[in-house]
């Protein structure tokens, strides 16, 4: 938010929450317009789209909101993940001001497996498997809820997937993977990861915002390293341990310290290659990737 | 797995030299930003598949390298080998004989199977070293950057084909001829003599190789290879991106053209081979 409220080009910024105003950090009341919706109630979006929004003649909508918590499921996740991005939409392609939406996807979208390419371009296969638990399948079902209004609505529609920021509050499972002392991980891989800084991240929606182009974009990060190197310069202890012990293990962590890393979900992301190619992004929208994550252990 | 580059390097110093650790920190390599490319590859690790195919190269199959300034010394290149000898020897002889004889030295990507990247160990091992999997993507990518790549168009049954059936060629599968003509990449013929018959098989079974994950499982008659010769001959590079123009890969009589015609250049030097050579062991 500061991020974007640090560009010149940007007029007002309109940030919806959750949660009561006040608790909001940032403050710019000239340019700052904080307020409280519900995204799964329609008709409290539909009065901030049709009050503040309009009011402040907004032009872009960046739709970054996913429940980040991989162990919920149900009916009222997927309300907030899907139904509430299908619903506000519906809302911005009649309003009378926003003219472009942004959706923030993510990787965890596509498909990791070994007969499949290490490089991802956007035309990459999905993870459309019917076992994928609820985080994964909502998360590809709101993104090509995004990607089937592309040439059909009055909307200019981008949709980014973007690389895992390696940051909290993000819903990263990578950044949970390495929340404890000690990473258990697949023995005898050692996969390429690629990771996002929350500065690049901004960047990318920055770009976005300013692009009038419509389409899917990858957004990788500038860290592109073995697993086991991402774990040594988080500062952690890697331990290999054999494939199939590895689940039962991350549910007693789950269960006894909290952390929402679940291993099943991220398996063949922990064992094959999976690097997001970025190429479109750079051409269309002008990003690059340009701010490696801040390592706490500079070497190796 | 935790092997370090630094690991790797200190393995490697113990049995080869400075100059060659030098020549592997040479090699074209696209960081990616920690000292690896995109796919895995890793100069330390090269200088430790160096150091340990070296003692099987020089004094064990004690191999020979014959019209090596074929190697273009940049741009997109397939090396299209012929495949044999129920483990993939070849392929480590073939990657070393063009690291030594390139200059600036090349790391010839192994295009593998599919089932190999999911061996544990085997699989990163070898990235690490270069190869990559078998998928379009893969190859469009390295071809895209200008990179080497090392395919053997008979495939799986090209390396369990039996004994009595050695030097005889199994069809070239057209993949490699469709990616040069479509990223604009040179193929040059390799005719790999002496793996044919290092490990001659009493039979392959499909339905053991499932068992672990492989397509097919060789049952050697020996445990180990056979110290044959290995002869190593690089053919005239077939200028497919000078005689076609990409969007003709997708016309399947030139794409079937072209494959056949690296066959038969990897057939006529395989007979050139096997009529220098003085044995098989010698």
């Amino acid at each position: 938010m500061r991020l974007l409220l640090d560009d010149s080009r940007i007029g007002h910024v309109v940030a919806v929450t959750g949660h009561p105003p006040e608790v909001f950090s940032v403050k710019e009341p000239k340019r700052l317009t904080v307020f409280q919706a519900q995204l799964h109630k329609s008709r409290q979006v539909h009065k901030l789209l049709f009050g503040v929004v309009q009011e402040h003649k907004v032009q872009v909508v960046v739709h970054t909101a996913m429940h980040l918590d991989a162990s919920d499921e149900g009916d009222r996740v997927h309300a907030f993940n899907v139904q509430a991005l299908r619903n506000l939409l519906t809302l911005c392609e009649r309003h009378p001001t926003i003219k472009r939406f942004v959706l923030r996807s993510a990787s965890a979208v596509y498909q990791v497996q070994r007969d499949l390419p290490i490089l991802i371009g956007e035309e990459h296969p999905l993870n459309m498997a019917g076992h994928a638990p609820q985080w994964v399948r909502d998360r590809v079902e709101a993104d090509l809820t995004a990607c089937v209004r592309m040439g059909i609505a009055p909307l200019e529609i981008a949709v980014l997937r973007m690389a895992e920021a390696l940051a909290p509050g993000t819903g990263s499972q990578m950044f949970d993977f390495l929340q404890g002392p000690v990473c258990f991980h697949p023995g005898g891989f050692d996969p390429m990861v690629n990771l996002l800084s929350i500065s690049d991240t901004v960047h990318a929606l920055s770009c976005a915002i300013h692009s009038d182009a419509q389409g899917v974009f990858n957004v990788p990060g500038a860290d592109t390293l073995p697993l086991t190197t991402c774990i040594r310069r988080w500062g952690r202890l890697g331990i290999p341990i054999p494939d199939n012990l590895l689940g039962p293990l991350y549910r007693i962590r789950r269960r006894l310290a909290g952390h929402d890393f679940r291993y099943g979900m991220n398996r063949r992301w922990l064992i094959y290659s999976g690097v997001l190619e970025g190429s479109r992004a750079q051409e269309v929208l002008g990003f690059v990737p340009s701010h490696p994550i801040e390592w706490p252990v500079l070497c190796e | 797995m935790a092997f370090r580059p630094a690991i790797a390097e200190f393995l490697a110093r113990l049995t080869v030299d400075d100059e060659t650790i030098d020549r592997a920190r040479r090699v074209h390599l696209r960081d990616a930003g920690h000292g690896y490319d995109t796919f895995g590859m890793h100069p330390s690790f090269v200088a430790l598949g160096e150091a340990v195919i070296a003692p099987a190269f020089e004094k064990y199959f004690r191999c020979v390298s014959h019209g090596h300034d074929n190697i273009p010394q940049s741009g997109a290149t397939i090396l299209a080998a012929n495949h044999s000898g129920n483990i993939p020897v070849d392929g480590a002889m073939l990657w070393l004989d063009v690291l030594r004889n390139t200059e600036p030295p090349r790391v010839c990507r192994p295009i593998a199977d599919h089932f190999v990247p999911s061996l544990p160990f085997i699989g990163t091992l070898f990235a690490r070293g270069g190869m990559v999997g078998g998928s379009r993507g893969n190859a469009r990518s390295l071809l895209e950057a200008g990179e080497l790549l090392m395919i053997f168009p008979e495939g799986v049954p090209g390396i369990v084909k039996p004994f009595s059936k050695r030097y005889q060629l199994e069809r070239f599968r057209e993949g490699h001829a469709e990616l040069a003509i479509r990223h604009g990449a040179q193929i040059v013929p390799v005719g790999i003599v002496g793996g044919e018959e290092q490990m001659p098989a009493l039979f392959a079974s499909q339905r053991l190789g499932r068992l672990l994950g492989i397509p097919v499982l060789p049952i050697p008659i020996l445990p180990i290879p056979l110290p044959v010769r290995y002869h190593l001959y690089y053919g005239e590079p077939i200028r497919v991106d000078q005689e076609f123009t990409p969007d003709q890969a997708d016309n399947d009589e030139i794409v079937a053209s072209v494959a056949a015609r690296v066959q038969a250049s990897v057939d006529e030097l395989l007979k050139r081979g096997l009529a220098e050579r003085d044995g098989i062991f010698g």
